[in-house]
């Protein structure tokens, strides 16, 4: 406990335990679907059996007549109010196919799982038993499942009218490629296939929709991230002003980029509440969740390479099958992957095109690491792939092509400016604390005992804070800092929290600022009535900006109490001296004026001696990050990010090859994120992408057959890491300020998962190196694992037969 | 197929069997419901009576049944692992008891009836019974039954069938000087097994005098391997006998699963694999 901490020693730095987070470990935390209102009613969703069809009739009469029912819609019925949705991010911003998307589908399925009906009822079994009585007549379609069948010349398009089946293709080259490949010593082709997996918040999507009849508006209890962009996208979708709406986001049970808004049941229920005139509830189900895709890419890579590992110029194709057009801004992240190319290392020479593919899978939203997790694996294998090629220890192969401290700020070969790093000093770091040196030797030894062990390392740069021009994924942010007359303090921000903990890092930063007590402090956040205009939680950026925006509202305040002090005083202002919550002076020895005689005068006394400031003490200001850029440079790239945070990750792990069965031993993280507000809650999220890492690449993986039926619809079939899959993680902190940000922080909720992920693949293939195996085809399940050994085995003994 | 279903609950064997023998269909029995409630809740199961029979205390307890142990079918997981009597006479059970996934809350509710009755593939209960030859009681209108346990799971779709009540257990106690083996594969510790062997030996001076081998998880029913694994008597524990067994064992699961608990080609060579590792262990214990 460390919240008695005087406030002269300062809470920024020091991990003091989450305000927010008592509530939901105690049990006591109000989520949203814990919100019930007189007259609820429930909606269950009909959804489409097949990926792709055309729907001939859709017959409800069976469904109206169960007791209970109050409302049934077909995508017809749905159309006559809500026409095809905004988009979070729209494509056509960025040249890319924007396809009209219905909440509800009107005339074709574009994917298994779509919302082809719903119903309304009393409660929520008798809503799920009548929408098994709607009958749907659908004309299947050849699907379109796999992304390189959706390229292929004469397959079926998923949008009607599109001419590929793609968003886009986007180019991000630089230098003289053909140059640096004809000049290498060696060309080190990878092929990476990274599978479809997602995040999987424990809670679920909820929406809960109060048609407020007295203002002819809604008030919405959701999960939502992004509350006020969701807010305009509903305006937009229901065809009424933005002031009509307030949405309300309560404590939520994870996010991960899946509750970004675009999703169809957002309109929807609100649609229904207002025809029904009472609230209306859906609750997501586990199945309905994991129709929510991301991250599956195909990379084709090539690092050209000189004799003494320098890299020397880098070439990637890759499709990303991002499934059916959807409002959401999952697409987008594979514009990311390529972005963030070349990631850590000087490498000038690049040509990367990126596919983005549309299929009659179900679509994709964000995920945790927003394409930049896939960048990660693509060069973190293809950088060990080129290390065994080279003969040269992986650990080398890194420490020469890292861009040197000494760079920065760094123009990137896609026009990136990387703000500050120190990327050598971090892998050293992570290699240090798991023990590098005896972990190798453990290792040596438990191969000559034909035992395989195996060490994995891995670098993820993770561009932070984004602002997309055009969007309301806009990057800066407003903070309200309120006094109350007795002294108390309240922070109403435009960002949320996904459960990271940035209500007490902002917290900690206003009770420096004002020189209060931590405490007692109340920040409030996701009310789109309460709150400062903002633009919720994603790219690790809520403490940056939200703490940013606080601290110049915070500091806007003590100066107007330092006048009212002085006034109260009768000194100069110069004079005041503000020290452990109270206002002296020399020139007025003797008298001492608290916190709050100061805070209960700025609003009793504004027609005398409080008059020297503006009443209300109240403040709100924007923080606006720096070095974001948007007008396009010479080569026509922008700069979305602010901060560019970056880690080490390591792994050791021992293959069972009978079984294909990995256990991890030991992870190691070193991380960079500027300056920690709060080192525990960092390392909190650090944990949490490691664990992210591992699922994905050990066991998480969201399955299709050959026609698109997903087969992946409980936590039996998709598993999440549990704690005895979970090494213990050493974490480490290499802090290198951002140069330009508030206290210099970088951002730390989004990192890892890409770095973790690249470092267990790593570890696994050093373990199977001494029999010949190296996998890029992922997940690492045991079953592909066994029969990559087979395989191999295989090779050998004809080989010796030979 | 209900939206509303009844709820029944039996306060005796008798009770219990003469309202299953009423309901003409859609009963469904209900212990510690960890099989049967998720499906209730996710509405892929609407039954029209739930019979409850959680509260019939004849078919609690664990009791000596001449050389040998009785067990009632709502014995939980929980105390199936820890039971004194269990741990020493059939340590097997114990054992597989103790492999079974979910944590806590499904060991203190989960019953060895349940897990037998629920027919489930991947269940760890089933296997080791078979390896120990355990007879079931089974309770209907016409009165009680013994049969033994692979009878039940022979037949994918009938099982107990509808108007039966599993009772008890019975099993032999493992008799001293013997072995025994439980290995059960899983990808990562939350998921379900994708293949489980149950192993039972006795030694004589170091030669293998009997052996049992029962393979679960890898095909839709159990498989006993025991016929193949008898061409190991009168021989002594060896990596090649190892592999004999795997061999012999994997050839034994013709029809693999394959899903997302493991391709089938690999199930059915962890079927040789945990097979294996139990008649290893199991002689290793005999030793010890």
């Amino acid at each position: 406990m460390m919240n008695s901490i005087s406030a002269s020693e300062g809470y920024v730095g020091q991990s003091v335990r989450t305000i927010e987070g008592r509530a939901p470990v105690a049990g006591r935390a109000r989520y949203t679907s814990d919100y019930e209102f007189s007259g609820q009613l429930h909606a269950h969703i009909v959804r489409s059996p097949h990926a792709a069809a055309r729907i001939k009739r859709v017959d409800l009469t069976g469904a109206s007549k169960v007791a209970g029912v109050v409302l049934a819609l077909d995508g017809k019925a749905v159309a006559e109010h809500i026409g095809p949705m905004p988009h979070h991010m729209d494509p056509s911003l960025f040249h890319g196919r924007s396809a009209a998307i219905r909440c509800v589908a009107l005339d074709q399925v574009w994917c298994y799982g779509q919302a082809v009906a719903v119903v309304v009822a009393t409660d929520k079994r008798t809503a799920r038993y009548a929408a098994s009585r709607v009958v749907v007549d659908y004309e299947p379609l050849p699907p379109v499942v796999a992304a390189d069948q959706a390229m292929a010349e004469g397959t079926r398009k998923v949008v009607e009218g599109w001419d590929v089946n793609a968003i886009t293709q986007i180019p991000f080259v630089n230098g003289d490629v053909a140059k640096a490949f004809a000049g290498a010593h060696k060309v080190v082709k990878s092929t990476i296939r990274i599978h479809r997996f997602s995040t999987q918040p424990i809670e679920t999507r909820v929406y809960n929709a109060v048609w407020e009849r007295d203002t002819a508006g809604f008030t919405v209890y959701c999960t939502a991230q992004n509350p006020q962009p969701m807010r305009n996208q509903l305006a937009e979708a229901l065809g009424m002003p933005e002031n009509k709406i307030r949405i309300v986001a309560p404590t939520i049970g994870g996010a991960f980029g899946l509750k970004m808004p675009g999703h169809p049941e957002e309109p929807l229920i609100c649609l229904l509440a207002k025809l029904t005139q009472r609230p209306v509830k859906w609750v997501e189900d586990r199945e309905e969740c994991l129709l929510v895709g991301g991250r599956e890419q195909h990379h084709e890579v090539e690092l050209a390479v000189a004799k003494d590992g320098t890299v020397l110029g880098l070439r990637d194709r890759f499709l990303a099958n991002t499934g059916a057009p959807s409002a959401c801004p999952g697409w987008a992240m594979a514009f990311l992957t390529g972005l963030t190319m070349p990631g850590p290392y000087v490498v000038k020479n690049i040509d990367v095109l990126a596919t983005i593919a549309v299929s009659n899978k179900p679509s994709w939203n964000a995920s945790r690491g927003y394409g930049k997790e896939a960048t990660a694996l693509a060069l973190e294998l293809s950088m060990d792939n080129a290390a065994r090629a080279l003969g040269m220890d992986p650990i080398e192969l890194r420490l020469k092509n890292y861009l040197p401290s000494t760079a920065f700020p760094y123009n990137s070969p896609t026009g990136l400016i990387y703000d500050s790093g120190d990327y050598a000093g971090v892998t050293r770091k992570a290699l240090d604390v798991l023990g590098y040196a005896e972990w190798k030797a453990k290792r040596d030894d438990a191969r000559r005992q034909g035992r395989y062990l195996g060490i994995g390392l891995a670098y993820e740069l993770t561009p932070e804070g984004g602002s997309v021009p055009g969007t309301l994924v806009a990057g800066y942010d407003s903070s309200t800092v309120r006094i109350s007359p007795d002294g108390s303090v309240t922070v109403l921000t435009g960002v949320t929290t996904p459960g990271t903990g940035n209500p007490t890092g902002i917290a900690q930063i206003v009770a420096d600022e004002l020189g209060i007590d931590f405490a007692g402090i109340e920040v409030v956040q996701g009310d789109t009535t309460a709150c400062p205009y903002g633009f919720g939680n994603y790219s690790g950026r809520s403490t940056i900006v939200g703490g940013g925006a606080a601290a110049l509202a915070a500091q806007e305040l003590r100066g107007r109490l330092m006048k009212l002090a002085a006034a109260m005083l009768g000194v100069a202002e110069s004079t005041v001296i503000y020290r452990n919550s109270a206002f002296t002076s020399d020139a007025a020895a003797g008298k001492s004026l608290s916190f709050k005689d100061v805070c209960f005068a700025a609003y009793s006394h504004v027609y005398d001696v409080a008059s020297c400031i503006t009443p209300a003490l109240e403040a709100t200001c924007t923080y606006k990050p720096g070095l974001i850029r948007h007008t396009p440079d010479a080569n026509g790239h922008i700069n979305p990010y602010p901060s560019y945070s970056n880690g080490a990750y390591a792994t050791v792990c021992e293959v069972d090859i009978d079984t294909g069965v990995i256990t991890l031993l030991k992870c190691a993280v070193a991380h960079d994120c500027g300056r920690p507000i709060n080192p525990r809650l960092v390392e909190g999220q650090a944990c949490g992408a490691v664990a992210f890492g591992i699922g994905g690449m050990l066991s998480e993986e969201i399955c299709s057959d050959a026609e698109g039926h997903q087969l992946t619809r409980s936590f039996m079939d998709y598993v999440m890491p549990r704690a005895r899959d979970v090494p213990e993680i050493a974490v480490a902190h290499h802090d290198v300020p951002n140069p330009v940000s508030y206290k210099g922080m970088k951002g730390a909720g989004e990192a890892g998962v890409g770095g973790s992920a690249a470092a267990v693949v790593n570890a696994v293939n050093d373990a199977l190196a001494p029999l010949g195996v190296c996998i890029n085809d992922l997940p690492l399940t045991p079953d592909r694992v066994w029969a990559a050994i087979q395989a191999a085995r295989r090779v050998s003994r004809r080989e010796a037969a030979e | 197929m209900s939206l509303r279903p009844l709820y029944a609950r039996p306060r005796t064997l008798a009770e219990a069997a003469a309202v299953l023998s009423e309901i003409k269909s859609g009963a469904v029995v209900v212990a510690g419901g960890q099989d049967i409630m998720p499906h209730i809740n996710y509405g892929r199961l609407m039954p029209a009576v739930v019979v409850d029979v959680g509260t019939i205390s004849e078919l609690r307890g664990i009791a000596s049944d001449g050389d040998g142990l009785a067990i009632g079918a709502l014995t939980t997981h929980r105390e199936l692992r820890s039971h004194a009597s269990v741990v020493r006479h059939a340590p097997l059970l114990a054992a597989g008891a103790g492999e079974i996934g979910g944590g806590w809350q499904v060991h203190n509710r989960g019953t060895i009836g349940g897990n037998i009755a629920a027919l489930h593939p991947l269940y760890d209960i089933v296997p080791a019974l078979l390896a120990l030859g355990a007879e079931a009681e089974v309770h209907d209108d016409q009165g009680t039954h013994r049969m033994p346990v692979d009878k039940i799971v022979s037949n994918t779709g009938l099982g107990l069938g509808t108007r039966s009540v599993l009772a008890r257990l019975h099993l032999r106690a493992s008799p001293p000087g013997g072995g025994w083996g439980y290995r059960k594969l899983k990808a990562t510790a939350g998921a379900y097994g994708s293949a489980n062997a149950a192993a039972v030996v006795t030694l004589n001076k170091g030669e293998i005098s009997s052996l049992r081998v029962v393979i679960g998880g890898a095909s839709a029913l159990p498989v006993d391997a025991s016929a193949v694994a008898a061409r190991a008597v009168g021989q002594r524990w060896s990596d090649r006998l190892g592999d004999e067994i795997e061999t012999a064992c994997r050839e034994l699961i013709k029809q693999p699963l394959s899903d997302q608990q493991g391709e089938g080609s690999w199930r059915r060579a962890m079927a040789g694999v945990m097979a294996r590792r139990a008649v290893q262990d199991a002689i290793a214990r005999v030793a010890a």
